[in-house]
């Protein structure tokens, strides 16, 4: 009996252990790479409490750094070794290259000296490259344009006072028309005495300064697309976007693998910008995942900063150089089309304070079914001005995942429902109106800034019957056609347009389709929710007409490009008015159709010049004055952080969110929409542009120029004439485009398409 | 001096039976726990919510089962389950049991019967790839048809389509119902044969007679296990022609999919509801039937 009692304690103890360790292990905790299987340290994990309940304390704070110099360009930047700032670059204002000295860490710079004359931008060449040395030297790559050779570069060495004299060395390969390696692409000190040299081809070679003497030369074996070359101490580190390879410059041999390195430029992505604060023991990378810090021969790489919390993170953000001031401050100098800077060269300054918490407090997430460059940027923005606030930005549709649009939109279901959805959401390809019926997503209306700065046609493009505002779309597109005078009149209608025969041939089919759907698919839609039959028959009659025979010899093309190109890339690259205008200036189409993001008024007035009384406009459809709304806002009524959602978006249609231009659409805030046509850019700028197309003998030439006060308006009157939303439901699309191709290859009649058309789509309209 | 004995005995018996009983209950604890937590709890939820509205919860009455009953993709799908069961059933335990009997007589039946299995082993999504390759409008079928100078045909965007999924469901399951049928014959003794055949039967009539009354209980399994087996194609289905397929393929299961993904809980819970009552009601009428046989 007492045994029994023991049996019965122990079955149920083991019970008890098996439930509880089956629950635990359902818990969803999910502490990947911990301990020392990640070779990669976050930035984060200090803010994780610890049994103290203590909160992580410390965070690197982005300061963007105005300078009264407007910076066209910065070759390098270093800290001398009497801890002066030095920059070498090129002034914007007046057109000259030199160098600058910064006593106060980069917060104001000085004129040291202009480069010597003869390596000037002139007739006779330009500099494009240079470095610095930590005793004040700089080398500089001077491209000289010589009369029957081309290109050919030279090294100039510049003295701390500006004195130049040129560098005994050339290119083993370079001069003459067949020459194989015409150009510097990339120049490095290694100590003060030595330069790093790389060439077109990779090759990298090591030189001495005072008389170009090769020491070294390093060949690769080519398989890499790029090899990123800096120096650190004797060091040489060359990084590919899969390998990082470590070279004694002492020897010119190889070293043993990093791995750490190695695994670590697998999980932080290229590294851009490289500099050492100790001659070579550890080393600070910088990549779109933030800046790291590497001891050789350690097995951590220590992430320091976030790119996901500040600008390092951002789609146009492209360093130039990394420059440690000391272990708490560091420069970056980046190319960032969306900074403050008039001329896009961004002077960046990161600072470690310590009363910041490691991790923001808040934490907004935010999700999209496709990757925004626009919203990204906005959020590191928004996080510049909001340090307590941390965004998660999840795009659903990736090239690694693989999942389509059905499944992203039943695992974002299942996590609305379950309280753990975002806060935020950029509609675009969801099922807007289900989610606005639903009561999914939150009334806008009153977030909004103040009536008459916007487009208002566009932003109440999803109002419903209440007058709430659900969804509104932050940007849109324009569906736009270009063509002579054969065969487009400005104004005219779908049945004058279609009723040319072969207008549109020679196009693709599918993408035909789609466009054409954007411009007629709202009239198909009926009061009671279903398609009218009748009219998705005149549409595809019509445009087979305009269309007229199928050539077989697209088949080729269009596996080529979907070869060179991705699928996301190459769906939204087809729709854009921008694909087709090569063709249509070199006469392969008759018209360029396509979705308008934004004004190149510089390449559309080149093609109008090559076409016979060439004009633009609104693209012709069953349904007038149509716009796509695009970057679709709304706020999860569900999410756990509603408020700062809410901050988030009077931040996305303020004017300098709107004023971000990264293709996606034109702003809906009138001053940012101007400001994003107006090409001020270019202003007091001699940009003469070339373009070439697949054929290399197929160029354009223009001159990039403030867009005049006449087409601005003109542009401006086009979407303030605008009323319908184009019907963004990617089934029906789906559904159209499919049979709709059928029917301009001729397999189909349009009759046909239409019962196909009509069966896919009614079961889910009936749905 | 006995009976205080025997009334003890008598008590201790009782007792002894009421804890027998109780014994008896909790061996079915866990299992009956498990049932109640993961199926009977979830379903009076379901339930609950086809009476509330899809996300706010207002209570919505029977407007949820009148949507349904109205919807037209509802009536659609509903349509096409059924006519799929009532092909595919019947068909695929005919076969079944007609191999079964084959492969129980051959001295080989224990090998092939393995064969019959290899399509259960193959993974939905590999299936459902060899199906598009062979039945896209420029896929292998059309080719071969080309070859011998017949027309082709965009198989899975017309009605062939639901023969196509008709034949993937018997070509899938069609192993696991030999396996069954083949156990029922197995469990058949041996002497029962041999007594008829002394009193004269022959094959056909000890076929009628004794086989086929003695896989009663395997069939009822089998059947059943087909009849849920078969809302598994729909993997296939969905796979091969993705959330809207053609008309004639489109089963209860893209419906709720959709509906799930646009977020008509409401509509999902009340089709869930009725769908789970007809099949109950199937079900128990079938074990009726063949009890009362």
């Amino acid at each position: 009996m007492k045994h029994k009692v023991w049996k019965r304690t122990a079955a149920m103890i083991l019970i008890l252990l098996l439930v509880w360790g089956g629950l635990t292990g359902c818990s969803g905790s999910n502490q990947e790479g911990t301990g020392n299987e990640a070779a990669v340290k976050s930035a984060e994990e200090p803010n994780t409490e610890g049994n103290s309940g203590e909160r992580a304390m410390g965070r690197f704070l982005e300061e963007e750094i105005e300078t009264d110099i407007a910076f066209g360009n910065i070759f390098d930047i270093k800290k001398l070794s009497d801890g002066t700032l030095r920059l070498i670059g090129f002034n914007a204002d007046d057109g000259t290259r030199g160098a600058w000295d910064s006593k106060d860490q980069g917060a104001s710079w000085e004129k040291v000296y202009d480069f010597p004359e003869e390596i000037q931008d002139s007739d006779q060449g330009y500099t494009d490259r240079g470095a610095l040395s930590a005793d004040g030297r700089a080398v500089c790559v001077f491209n000289q344009i010589e009369e029957g050779v081309g290109i050919k570069p030279k090294l100039y060495l510049l003295d701390q006072n500006g004195g130049g004299t040129p560098i005994a060395f050339e290119l083993a390969g370079s001069g003459g028309e067949n020459a194989q390696e015409k150009m510097i692409m990339g120049v490095n000190f290694l100590g003060n005495d030595q330069l790093l040299v790389k060439s077109e081809t990779d090759k990298v070679y090591q030189i001495s300064v005072e008389d170009g003497s090769v020491k070294h030369t390093y060949e690769f074996d080519g398989t890499a697309d790029t090899h990123q070359v800096y120096t650190a101490g004797k060091k040489m580190i060359v990084f590919t976007s899969t390998e990082a390879l470590v070279y004694d410059t002492e020897t010119g041999e190889q070293l043993s693998p990093e791995e750490t390195l190695q695994q670590g430029l697998a999980e932080a992505g290229l590294f851009h910008s490289l500099d050492s604060l100790d001659e070579g023991e550890s080393v600070y990378c910088l990549s779109g995942g933030g800046l790291y810090h590497y001891k050789f021969g350690g097995s951590v790489m220590e992430q320091l900063i976030d790119g996901k919390m500040n600008s390092m993170g951002a789609p146009a953000f492209y360093p130039i150089t990394l420059t440690m001031l000391d272990e708490e401050n560091l420069l970056v100098a980046a190319n960032d089309s969306n900074s403050n800077s008039p001329t896009g060269i961004a002077l960046l300054k990161y600072t470690y304070s310590a009363d910041t918490p490691a991790k923001p407090d808040k934490e907004l997430k935010a999700y999209s079914l496709y990757d925004n460059r626009e919203m990204r940027q906005s959020i590191s923005r928004f996080q510049k001005e909001h340090t307590d606030v941390y965004v998660n930005y999840q795009s659903a549709m990736s090239e690694e995942n693989g999942m389509n649009v059905s499944d992203a939109l039943k695992t974002l279901t299942t996590e609305i429902m379950a309280g753990k959805g975002p806060d935020l959401m950029i509609l675009d390809g969801m099922p807007v109106e289900a989610y606005m019926e639903k009561g999914i997503l939150k009334d806008l209306s009153s977030l909004i800034g103040e009536e008459g700065s916007y487009f208002e046609n566009i932003l109440h493009a999803y109002q419903d019957e209440q007058g709430q505002l659900c969804a509104v779309p932050a940007r849109f597109m324009i569906p736009m056609i270009q063509a002579g005078s054969a065969f487009y009149t400005p104004g005219e209608d779908f049945d004058a347009f279609t009723g040319r025969k072969d207008a549109l041939a020679k196009m693709e089919p599918k993408p035909v389709v789609e466009k054409f759907w954007y411009t007629c698919g709202a009239a198909w839609k009926k009061s009671d929710g279903t398609l009218d039959a009748a009219k998705i028959t005149e549409f595809l009659t019509k445009l087979k007409n305009a269309y007229g025979d199928y050539d077989s010899s697209l088949d080729e093309a269009e596996t080529g490009v979907a070869m060179a190109m991705d699928g996301n890339t190459e769906e939204i690259g087809k729709l854009s008015f921008g694909y087709g205008d090569f063709d249509l200036a070199f006469g392969r189409t008759n018209v360029n159709i396509g979705l308008c993001a934004k004004l190149d008024y510089g390449m559309m007035t080149a093609v109008n010049k090559r076409l016979e009384q060439g004009d633009y406009g609104l693209m012709p459809g069953q349904v007038e004055h149509v716009f796509v709304p695009a970057m679709i806002m709304g706020i999860n009524s569900k999410g756990n952080q509603t408020e700062l959602a809410e901050a988030f978006i009077k931040y996305l249609f303020s004017q300098d969110s709107q004023k971000i231009s990264q293709s996606g659409g034109f702003p809906v805030e009138k001053e940012a929409f101007r400001s994003v046509i107006d090409g001020h850019q270019y202003a007091g700028q001699d940009n003469l542009v070339c373009v070439g197309g697949t054929d290399l003998d197929e160029t354009l030439d223009y001159e990039m120029t403030p867009t005049p006060e006449e087409e601005i308006k003109k542009f401006t009157e086009l979407v303030e004439s605008l009323t319908t939303p184009a019907i963004r439901d990617d089934v029906i699309k789906e559904a159209v485009s499919e049979q709709g191709e059928k029917v301009l290859k001729g397999e189909i009649s349009p009759q046909e398409a239409t019962d196909a058309i009509m069966q896919k789509v009614n079961i889910y309209l009936a749905e | 001096m006995r009976k205080p004995f025997q009334r003890r005995s008598a008590r201790h018996t009782e007792t002894a039976g009421k804890h027998k009983s109780f014994r008896g209950f909790l061996w079915i604890v866990p299992s009956f726990l498990g049932v109640l937590v993961f199926y009977l709890l979830p379903y009076a939820d379901v339930v609950r919510r086809s009476f509330l509205g899809a996300v706010d919860n207002h209570f919505a009455g029977i407007e949820n089962y009148r949507a349904v009953l109205e919807n037209t993709a509802f009536l659609l799908a509903v349509k096409n389950t059924l006519r799929f069961t009532v092909f595919c059933i019947p068909l695929l335990i005919l076969i079944a049991l007609l191999c079964a009997v084959v492969l129980y007589r051959s001295k080989y039946g224990g090998i092939i019967k393995s064969a019959f299995l290899m399509p259960m082993a193959l993974p939905a999504v590999s299936v459902a790839l060899m199906w598009r390759l062979l039945f896209h409008s420029q896929g292998m079928v059309n080719g071969w048809l080309i070859n011998l100078n017949l027309q082709g045909s965009d198989w899975m965007n017309s009605g062939s389509a639901f023969w196509i999924l008709v034949g993937s469901y018997i070509w899938k399951n069609l192993g696991y119902d030999i396996v069954l049928w083949m156990a029922g014959l197995a469990g058949i003794s041996e002497n029962i044969y041999e007594a008829a055949r002394v009193d004269g039967a022959g094959e056909w009539q000890c076929f009628w007679k004794i086989t086929l009354p003695n896989l009663k209980t395997s069939f009822y399994t089998i059947t059943v296990l087909s009849f849920l087996n078969s809302f598994k194609v729909f993997r296939e289905a969905y796979l091969v022609a993705g959330d809207y397929p053609h008309e004639s393929i489109y089963m209860m299961q893209h419906l709720f999919n959709n509906w799930f993904r646009n977020f008509s809980f409401d509509k999902m819970a009340a089709a869930a509801v009725l769908e789970s009552l007809v099949l109950l009601a199937l079900i128990l009428l079938f074990q009726r039937t063949l009890d009362k046989e």
